[in-house]
């Protein structure tokens, strides 16, 4: 007779395609997983915490630090949802720049996910060609707010640098650029046959478990719902630009790395756009007080992020620090329905599915 | 194998483009002017108003001020200043809230040390970092 046993595996928290400091306690009999545990908190900073603490300025810097690869929608976040308690209206200049970084910001971490997502499937290059080219997104970002990865550019009521002289030049010449790199990365990897031997059919779920899970962003879309918060409850100035929603009907794995990557060519078509409609003048910042008070009370926004549905909510009692502050993190929603995935998948799966989610530690453990 | 192929090409055509790495830390590192490096402080300009300590959101400047030397002027110069850099995230609030520039950013950025001491930067070493100031330091 031969006898069997389950085996109990670690993996992480420091694992190279973990992403960070993710840890997952896996039951594996053979190689096939039956039970999946994902272990987290490492990364746990008290982010909302310690904004209890601090005034709203203070705040903005902290929240660079949740989601790092797109630091500028968090920025936003915060800043919305401040602006949306004291009734403050933004100058259009400022709003522009924003949407440019931001959007900016959501190819250079799509380009991240690409890169990191097949580099998790064993293949070097596609991840130095993403570096190469997301470098261009920060070097601008660099230019703009002074920093790679922490900008802390947004604040509220505005933003506190103006563009320099030839940034949207450079912007706008970016924009063709990236559209020919993106060509290449198809060749390169869209129709490599062992990649799609690893991600088709792998990881797939189901429109009403998304929607179950609370999954958003391109885990959502990936499955087909049309669902971004940028169409369908516009903030900022979304409003004004001609872009689509992209979807997948498949929901695996191969369907979210599409979403990514044409989520690209969308946000390329907004920063085309909003080079063409910059407004030549005007203020940046709008009229605030020295120090921010939020009015008593409560507000909740939430806005499209890379990875999702951002959402911040802000208790005031009127002081200048918040009574309470909480963040809906995208990745840390997105990440609760890896336990159902992996069940019954091989082993070997597991990296492509867990990459495919597109997680930032950062965010999940807040 | 079609999908190979065209990949490999891919790859092959980039054996002619130009490199884009840089020669760090051979060459030094080409950086915006608002690149948010290392502070660099101004003795003589600060008015000890306290503000850069109160905005800060980690809490690490340190500050202490002392009467004028000269008895017929007001207001206070500064005794103390550090910054202990094993926790400043170089946030940039620091400078955006100084009434009279006496705490600028650099372009430095090289803290790396062996030891966590280190990291604490007096008052005399801030003003000896004058290389690389930022030229525009409000919007
Ligand atoms: S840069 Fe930020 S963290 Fe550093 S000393 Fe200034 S305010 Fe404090
Ligand atoms: S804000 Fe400027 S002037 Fe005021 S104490 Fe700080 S360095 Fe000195």
């Amino acid at each position: 007779m031969i006898r069997t046993e389950e085996m109990l595996l670690n993996v992480g928290p420091q694992h190279p395609s973990t992403h960070g400091v993710f840890r997952l306690v896996v039951k594996i009999d053979g190689e096939i997983i039956t039970e999946a545990t994902p272990v987290i908190g490492y990364l746990h900073r008290g982010t909302e915490k310690l904004a209890e603490n601090l005034q709203y300025t203070q705040i903005i810097p902290y929240t660079d630090r949740m989601d790092y690869l797109s630091a500028m929608t968090n920025n936003y976040v915060i800043c919305h949802a401040v602006e949306t308690m004291m009734g403050i209206q933004v100058p259009e200049r400022a709003d522009f720049l924003r949407v440019m970084a931001m959007e900016l910001g959501r190819i250079a971490s799509h380009l991240v996910a690409w890169g990191t997502y097949i580099l998790d499937l064993g293949a070097t290059s596609p991840f130095i060609y993403a570096f190469r080219d997301r470098e261009m997104i920060i070097n601008m970002l660099n230019e703009l707010s002074g920093a790679r990865l922490t900008f802390n550019y947004m604040r509220v009521g505005g933003v506190k640098w103006d563009a320099p002289e030839g940034w949207v030049d450079g912007v706008r010449e970016f924009v063709p650029y990236l559209r020919e790199q993106l060509k290449g990365y198809h060749n390169l990897v869209s129709g490599n046959e062992i990649f799609l031997d690893r991600v088709k059919g792998v990881g797939v779920y189901s429109k009403e478990d998304a929607i179950n899970y609370s999954l958003s962003g391109p885990n959502l879309r990936s499955t087909g719902v049309k669902w971004d918060l940028r169409k369908d409850e516009p903030y900022s100035i979304y409003d004004r630009f001609d872009f689509n929603i992209v979807t997948r009907d498949e929901g695996d794995c191969l369907a979210r790395y599409h979403v990514r990557l044409e989520e690209i060519e969308e946000s390329l078509k907004i920063l085309e756009q909003a080079c063409e409609q910059f407004p030549a003048e005007g203020e940046i910042m709008a009229k605030v007080p020295k120090i921010i008070k939020a009015p008593k009370g409560e507000a909740f926004v939430r806005i499209e992020s890379p990875r999702g549905e951002i959402g911040c909510y802000i208790s005031s009692d009127g002081k200048k620090e918040p009574y309470r502050l909480k963040f809906r993190r995208p990745s840390f929603y997105n990440l609760q329905i890896l336990p159902k995935l992996l069940v019954g998948e091989n082993i070997a799966n597991l990296i492509a599915i867990l990459g495919a989610v597109d997680i930032v530690l950062g965010e999940v453990d807040g | 194998m079609l999908g190979f192929t065209k990949g490999l090409k891919y790859t092959l055509k980039q054996l002619t483009k130009e490199k884009v790495t840089y020669n760090y830390p051979d060459e030094p590192l080409p950086l915006p002017d608002r690149f948010r490096g290392i502070q660099k402080f101004y003795p003589e300009k600060c008015i000890v108003c306290n503000q850069c300590m109160n905005i800060c959101p980690t809490e690490c400047i340190n500050l202490t001020g002392k009467k004028h030397p000269d008895p017929t002027k007001k207001g206070k110069i500064i005794d103390t200043y550090d910054i202990n850099f094993e926790i400043c995230i170089l946030c940039d609030l620091c400078t955006e809230v100084c009434p009279t520039e006496a705490i600028v950013m650099t372009n430095n950025f090289e803290l790396a040390s062996y030891s966590r001491d280190m990291l604490f930067k007096n008052l005399e070493w801030l003003d000896e970092n004058d290389e690389n100031v930022r030229q525009v330091n409000k919007p």
